[in-house]
Formats: structure tokens, C-alpha cells, sequence
């Protein structure tokens, strides 16, 4: 057990944190305003994606036979987290490299991987999750939206909620039923947005323009082969997608960054001479980096090649924790952060607030934790 | 970066798990409201078990993690200041080691006895001295702390001054108390969950209801953070990471006990069940270096300055 990085892991962060000195505008924290789904940063987006794939740092940390250069969790760890300070410059493609790319080596087809992964390596694609219904959210496995196989397609009907990305996306990762077997009912189908029949609504949110839609399916035809997995194999997938999806957003790097900010915004001001907002910033830094021990005890898992378990339910919860801390610190100690005085700290809590909600609501990974860390007893159903 | 563990804390953690194995359970009938064992320190010291830290290839993580698997037993150990903060000092110094800040001499005394070595740290230095029967004022026979405590009545006109430097025994001091925290909110939290899970109410065990699972939850997270801050602070000795673990750990103490005597109900407060060794130990470590307030201000000054 050391606590280090390695020279390497030390090098890499540095490159990153140059690369992105080099190629961020001059009015980025401002520009970055729009929120990571808005028009504008998911334009930027596809240039940026460009430039790190070019500099080799959009998916360093995938395997060789992918095309990455195998780089271990750790990489990734810090790649991830060097984007989430800077306010996450890769918009929505953030998911193509995190989640979406393995995903697709583990479970897609040749065809399937060859139509998707290389739009994602040239970081041009831009996908959103179809997974949340108007009366499936916590309760995700009581989803509707249905898909029947007729005469080699599939014909989708139903409505989806929530979705990020949607209004931009090239591609949907759609979760359908394919029969009334709850869990074992659900199918991945991956459906072009352009397909006729798709009609999504922005829905406006506090987080930012162009983040969270509503998605209309009306006999929306796709061929059999746009199915991912096997009928019925969704949930074992979507499990697996989650998990690195949960650590796949390094939440507690940009809320212990915001502090920061937060605490030197105060200083200047002469507002950080009292015991108690001291100590309640240390109190939010100490949760902050409780997340972050959490987190990085799960990717240690990954290095030595364990499953990623409940630990991540663990993680995500204490990252849930941090940011909740971070953004009540302040709006009670620097009101005016979020109305005009730091597009960082509104960037943040534009960010942050969503901790507790996306990715599988935090009482969910009590749940998780409650069945699969402590082991308790189920609840009966 | 590489938070499994070695060879050689796996190795040293076992040697302690097959050495502690008599005193893993509390004896029967025993209603003591603490518990200590003269055989089991000895056994600890003979073995070398708290001299780790001077060991080059084990060094301050190797103490941390002894002193969170120490925590664990019912039987209460001096370990975390003579693992963590005695080879700073002197390592020849008598056990047990009380560490005591300057000033705060009202306060109760964890393992003080004749023979003891207290050290006081402050602002005028780090000095200690050997206590005799004289200077010692027993606290109440009945007091809860699952520890033995007692009150310094007098401190020596001449101490031993040690050339050592007050804020780095101090940052021990804290890295010490938040491993044996972490390991103390470990068991606490393994007991309850025994308990909740064989315990039936309403016809079905008390850990199937939602109320108690989302709690015992939320106590794991912390409890899990609160190890890994500890074993970090030991690992990176940075000041601001040694205060940080011991405010996570103190506010996690803060919240889970209350928690666990709630969910075990009458037998939470009864001594027939060990619960309190850890829970009023936990107590009273949260009181341990001016309590989370004063970790809170320290992280701040060596965070923001």
C-alpha cells in the first residue's frame, strides 16, 4: 500500500494538464457556461476530441487491439479527472471513451464495432442513453418502451425521459422490452437518432442548456441487427456499463477544485478569517477527498483485476456526499457565485447537483451497498 | 499508487489475527465496561508488532494498519501512540505512552497508571515524564469509555524535553488516533450488522427494513473513507491529510454511534453485548486533539494557509 504516483503517472497528468493549457481558449470557464450537452460546447467538442485523439489522450487507456495504448486504470483515473477540473472539455464524448467503446469490444458485433468504434476514435459521435422512463427511473427494470422483432426488424415504440445528449446524439443506447420478464425482458437495441420516428423535446433544467430531453419513439423500424447483446442480456450489460460509468465521472476532483476557488474567492474578500467557515471548508475538503480514497480503492480493484462490485455503490455515495457538502458551502458562504461572479462555481453546481441523481440515484447505491457490501438480509418484495 | 496491500502487511496482519485470536471475543461473563490484557500487550511487544514503523520496508503504513487491526478487538490496546508516535520521540520511552496537550490536564487520561509515560505537546516543546502513583487520581469505577482512563493530578517540576518538532508529533498524534478510529468504527459496524441481521422484529430480521439499511449504508461509506483517509495520511506524513482523516473519522464516530445504539436497541445498552468497547471508545476519541473543530481549523491552515 503507497500513496505515490508513479514519475510516469506524474508525466502524464502533466501532459494532460499542458495539452489542455495549450488548447482551451482563453474565455473557456465562461464559454463553458453552456453546459457540456449545450450546442456550442458540443461543437467545440468535436474539434477538441480531434486534437486529443491526434495527441493521443482521447482513449490512451484502452487496450492496443483497440487501438488505445493499454494504459492501466490509474491513466484513465487521471485522465478523467484532469478533464473534470478543466470542466469537462469533451462535452458528452466523455461516455464514448469511458463506457461506450469497451463496452461495445466486450458485447458488440464485428459490424457493430466496426460502424461505431472508429467514429468515436476520430472523437466525432456523441451518443445518449436511452434508459429512463416517465414511470421507470429508480426503477429502471420496470421500463415499457417496447421493441418487437417483425419480418428481420425491430419496430420501438414508447417514450424515454431524462436523457442527456439526446438532442445532439448521433446514437442512441436504447433499452427496450422485448418481453414481460422484467430484468430478463430487456433488450439493447442501438438506434440512429436520424432514424424517422425519434422526436425529442429539450426539457429545461438547472443544468444547463440542451442537457436533459425527452424522446419520443413512434414505430421506429431498425434492422435485427442493430440489436446489442442477446435479448434479454441488457441488464447484465447496462450492470456492467454502470460500474464504470459510476467511476467513470471523477466528481470529487472538480468539487475539491471549486473549494479551492470557493476559499480563495472568500480570501480575497476578507471573508475567511472565522473559525466556522473554516472549518466547514475543511469539512468539505475532508469529504471531497473521502471520495476520493473511496474511488481509488475501486480502480485498484481494477488494476488487480477484480470485478468492480458494490465498492463503486460506495464510492458513488461519498462522492455524493462531497459535492452536496461543496455546493450547500457556496451558496451559504458566496451567494454571488451563481449569480454571476464565477461561471466556475456555477459550472460546478450545475455539475454537482446532479451527483445524487444520474447514474442510479444515491438511495439506489444504499441499496446496492446495504445487499452487496454489508451483506444484510433483502427486503422482502 | 498501489493501495494493495504487500507481502508484508499481509504477513504482519496475519501474525496479528493468529496472535489476537484468544482475545477476538469478549469472555463470558464478563461485564467489565472496559477490557484490557496484560498478556495480550505483552504478546504484542515481544513480537515487535508496535516497533513496526521503524522498520524501513514497513514503515508508517504498516503502524496504521496495526493499529486499525488492534482497534478491532474488544480488548482496548495501547498501540497507537507507541506504534506512531513513540518512534518520533524516543523508542526507548516506558509503555504505555499518554499523550496529553499542554494545558489540557482536566481532561481524562487514556491508559494512565504509575509507570506510564506521559508526553505533554504545546507550544512550549514536546516533553514527557514517568508517572508515579502520586500524580494519578483514578476516574469514576463506573465511567463509560471502554477505556481505562484516569486524571493527572500533577505534573513533575522538571520533564525531559525532547528535540522533535511539535507539529510533526502532532501530525502522528493524528494520523495515530484516526487508524485506531477506522478501526474501531470497523468493528462497531461489523457487530451491528450481525446483530441486525439475526435480531427479528415485526417477523422478519430488523436489517430488512429500508430505514436501518439506507443508515447502516451511509455508516459504511464513511466508515470505509474514514480507513483509507487514515492509511493515506500515514502513507503521504502531509499535515493537511493527517488532520482531514482524523475530522472524517471523528464525524464519523459522531454520527455512527448514535446509529448503532439505536438499532441494537436494549442490548445496546446493556453489557451483555461488547457494542460499548468500541462505541465509547469511539466517543471519547472524538474529544482527542480539541475534537473535529480544532482538526478542522488545522486542515484549513494547511490547505489555505
Amino acid at each position: 500500500m503507497q500513496f505515490e504516483w508513479t514519475e510516469e503517472q506524474d508525466a502524464f497528468r502533466h501532459k494532460i494538464r499542458d495539452f489542455l493549457h495549450a488548447n482551451l481558449p482563453d474565455d473557456w470557464e465562461t464559454f463553458s457556461e453552456h453546459g457540456p450537452a449545450s450546442p456550442a460546447l458540443t461543437a467545440f467538442a468535436r474539434e477538441f476530441c480531434v486534437k486529443l485523439a491526434d495527441a493521443g489522450i482521447l482513449f490512451p487507456h484502452w487496450p492496443v487491439e483497440m487501438g488505445g495504448e493499454g494504459l492501466g486504470p490509474w491513466e484513465q483515473q487521471i485522465l478523467a479527472e484532469e478533464m473534470w477540473i478543466a470542466g469537462e472539455p469533451r462535452g458528452g464524448q466523455y461516455m464514448n471513451v469511458n463506457w461506450i467503446g469497451p463496452t461495445l469490444e466486450k458485447y458488440g458485433t464485428d459490424e457493430q464495432k466496426k460502424r461505431y468504434l472508429e467514429p468515436i476514435t476520430k472523437g466525432q459521435s456523441l451518443w445518449c442513453q436511452g434508459f429512463s422512463e416517465p414511470d421507470a427511473g429508480s426503477d429502471l427494470a420496470s421500463l415499457r418502451t417496447r421493441a418487437e422483432l417483425k419480418d428481420g426488424n425491430y419496430v420501438i415504440n414508447g417514450q424515454k425521459i431524462w436523457t442527456s445528449y439526446a438532442g445532439l446524439a448521433d446514437t442512441c443506447f436504447l433499452l427496450t422490452r422485448t418481453s414481460d420478464d422484467r430484468k430478463r425482458g430487456i433488450t439493447i437495441i442501438l438506434v440512429p437518432m436520424d432514424t424517422p420516428g425519434i422526436t425529442v423535446r429539450q426539457i429545461p433544467s438547472l443544468i444547463g442548456e440542451g442537457d436533459i430531453h425527452e424522446v419520443f419513439f413512434d414505430d421506429v423500424t431498425v434492422p435485427e441487427s442493430a440489436r446489442f447483446g442477446d435479448e434479454g442480456q441488457a441488464w447484465e450489460i447496462v450492470g456492467y456499463s454502470l460500474r464504470n460509468e459510476r467511476l467513470g465521472i471523477p466528481r470529487f476532483t472538480l468539487a475539491r477544485a471549486a473549494l479551492d476557488r470557493a476559499v480563495q474567492m472568500l480570501k480575497a474578500a476578507g471573508d475567511f478569517d472565522g473559525d466556522y467557515v473554516k472549518i466547514e471548508a475543511a469539512r468539505c475538503a475532508a469529504l471531497c477527498e473521502a471520495a476520493g480514497t473511496a474511488n481509488y480503492a475501486v480502480v485498484q480493484r481494477r488494476v488487480d483485476g477484480l470485478a468492480i462490485g458494490a465498492e463503486s455503490s460506495s464510492a458513488r455515495y461519498a462522492t455524493v456526499m462531497a459535492e452536496r457538502a461543496v455546493c450547500e458551502f457556496v451558496i451559504e458562504f458566496l451567494p454571488e457565485a451563481l449569480a454571476g461572479a464565477s461561471p466556475y462555481l456555477k459550472m460546478h453546481h450545475q455539475r454537482g447537483i446532479v451527483a445524487g441523481v444520474a447514474a442510479g440515484s444515491a438511495e439506489i447505491q444504499l441499496n446496492i451497498i446495504a445487499s452487496e457490501v454489508l451483506e444484510l438480509p433483502r427486503e422482502p418484495r | 499508487m498501489q493501495l494493495s496491500l504487500n507481502e508484508d502487511q499481509t504477513q504482519v496482519l496475519d501474525f496479528i489475527d493468529s496472535l489476537a485470536k484468544p482475545y477476538a471475543t469478549v469472555p463470558m461473563h464478563d461485564v467489565s465496561l472496559a477490557l484490557e490484557s496484560a498478556e495480550l500487550d505483552e504478546a504484542l511487544v515481544e513480537n515487535g508488532f508496535l516497533d513496526v514503523m521503524a522498520v524501513e520496508e514497513l514503515g508508517p503504513v504498516m503502524a496504521a494498519l496495526v493499529i486499525e487491526k488492534l482497534a478491532r478487538l474488544p480488548f482496548a490496546v495501547e498501540a497507537a501512540a507507541s506504534a506512531m508516535v513513540r518512534p518520533l520521540i524516543d523508542p526507548e520511552l516506558p509503555r504505555p505512552l499518554c499523550l496529553m496537550e499542554e494545558g489540557k490536564a482536566r481532561k481524562p487520561l487514556r491508559f494512565l497508571r504509575p509507570g506510564a509515560t506521559v508526553v505533554v505537546v504545546g507550544p512550549s516543546g514536546v516533553k514527557s515524564f514517568i508517572t508515579t502513583e502520586d500524580m494519578i487520581a483514578p476516574a469514576q469505577e463506573d465511567t463509560l469509555y471502554g477505556y481505562p482512563v484516569a486524571f493527572l493530578t500533577s505534573q513533575p517540576d522538571s520533564m525531559t524535553s525532547h528535540d522533535v518538532d511539535v507539529a510533526e508529533i502532532t501530525r502522528a498524534w493524528r494520523v495515530a488516533m484516526a487508524a485506531e478510529a477506522a478501526g474501531l468504527l470497523g468493528a462497531a459496524l461489523a457487530s451491528t450488522v450481525t446483530y441486525v441481521s439475526e435480531r427479528k422484529q415485526f417477523g422478519r430480521p430488523l436489517a430488512t427494513f429500508q430505514g436501518m439499511r439506507h443508515r447502516l449504508a451511509e455508516d459504511q461509506v464513511m466508515t470505509n473513507t474514514a480507513y483509507w483517509m487514515a492509511m493515506r495520511a500515514a502513507g503521504t506524513g502531509s499535515q493537511a491529510d493527517a488532520a482531514m482523516a482524523l475530522h472524517h473519522a471523528q464525524e464519523a464516530a459522531k454520527r455512527v454511534c448514535y446509529d448503532y445504539h439505536q438499532f441494537l436497541g436494549g442490548m445496546g445498552m446493556t453489557l451483555e453485548h461488547p457494542l460499548h468497547l468500541w462505541t465509547y471508545r469511539l466517543k471519547l476519541l472524538t474529544a482527542e486533539l480539541g475534537g473535529r473543530g480544532a482538526q478542522g481549523l488545522a486542515a484549513a491552515e494547511a490547505l489555505w494557509g
